[in-house]
């Protein structure tokens, strides 16, 4: 009785490997996983069958639909606040992402572009890219 | 009354005793219990898939296009009340965009050079990504914007 007891607990599948598995794994997605920072209102991407891909990163501009502006969740209140941002950070961005409302006005996007135009000052030209809908 | 109290005694020395025998191991299950929800919770909001965005590449800065650009030139007027569009005037004709695909695909090649969008400020930005989509989709790589100033 005794000796099957032993025996059965022998057999007990071990955790520790799993464990460790388990926890690589686990860091594995925590360092890649890109955390998803909503702007401070919805945005609505516009539909198109154009789609050019582009790496998820960090400093998204957000504009609304009623013109209001964001980076990431931190809200811009005029463009000068967004051009001060973008000067201090011109170096972390690559490639410029705007992610503007379908109803939003274009005169605000085409405000956006010219501020990253006159603010990056790569002789090849900034890449920008107008984000769209995944939806297909 | 008395009963009850000499049941409860019993049971904590019953529990008290068992506590002492029972060896002081480490119970690994809801450890890993909790590991497994944040592994799952973080596969779950990883996301690979690149984001989808149409290109936009700016001129470099401080060089305004002096010379007369060469292309097709697309004019939208800002949507009246209650309306999403605005109307649209591509080389002088009034465009819906069903028909911009063939337009743009039919237009000569030097024309095919160039996609310039002069619109008003208030057209929504969709009817632009909507003209965007139909250029590059005929072949039509750059495209340039021109917008009224703002008051």
């Amino acid at each position: 009785m005794i000796k099957r007891k032993q025996k059965d607990r022998d057999e007990d599948i071990p955790m520790a490997p799993m464990i460790d598995c388990v926890f690589l794994l686990l860091i594995f997605f925590m360092v890649s996983a890109i955390m998803r920072i909503p702007p401070p209102f919805s945005v609505n991407l516009p539909d198109s069958a154009t789609k050019h891909e582009f790496p998820r990163k960090k400093y998204n501009v957000f504009i609304s639909q009623d013109g209001r502006l964001s980076v990431d969740d931190q809200e811009m209140l005029t463009l000068e606040d967004l051009d001060l941002f973008l000067a201090a950070n011109e170096n972390k961005i690559s490639t410029l992402i705007i992610k503007a409302d379908r109803r939003a006005e274009h005169g605000v996007v085409i405000d956006v572009m010219e501020r990253a135009k006159q603010r990056f000052s790569k002789p090849e030209g900034q890449e920008i890219a107008l984000a769209v809908s995944e939806e297909t | 009354m008395q009963q009850v109290a000499s049941s409860v005694k019993k049971q904590t020395l019953l529990s008290t005793r068992l506590r002492e025998r029972k060896a002081p191991t480490l119970s690994m299950a809801p450890m890993i219990d909790c590991v497994f929800l944040l592994l799952i919770f973080f596969m779950v909001s990883t996301t690979f898939s690149p984001m989808p965005g149409i290109r936009v590449q700016l001129p470099p800065p401080g060089k305004p296009n002096t010379e007369k650009p060469k292309g097709l030139i697309v004019r939208i007027a800002n949507p009246s009340d209650g309306q999403r569009e605005g109307v649209m005037v591509l080389n002088d004709e009034v465009v819906e965009i069903e028909q911009m695909f063939s337009r743009f695909i039919n237009a000569n090649e030097e024309q095919k050079n160039m996609l310039i969008i002069q619109s008003e400020r208030r057209v929504l930005h969709e009817q632009i990504v909507q003209i965007m989509d139909r250029a590059k989709q005929a072949g039509i790589d750059k495209i340039g914007f021109a917008v009224v100033a703002r008051e």
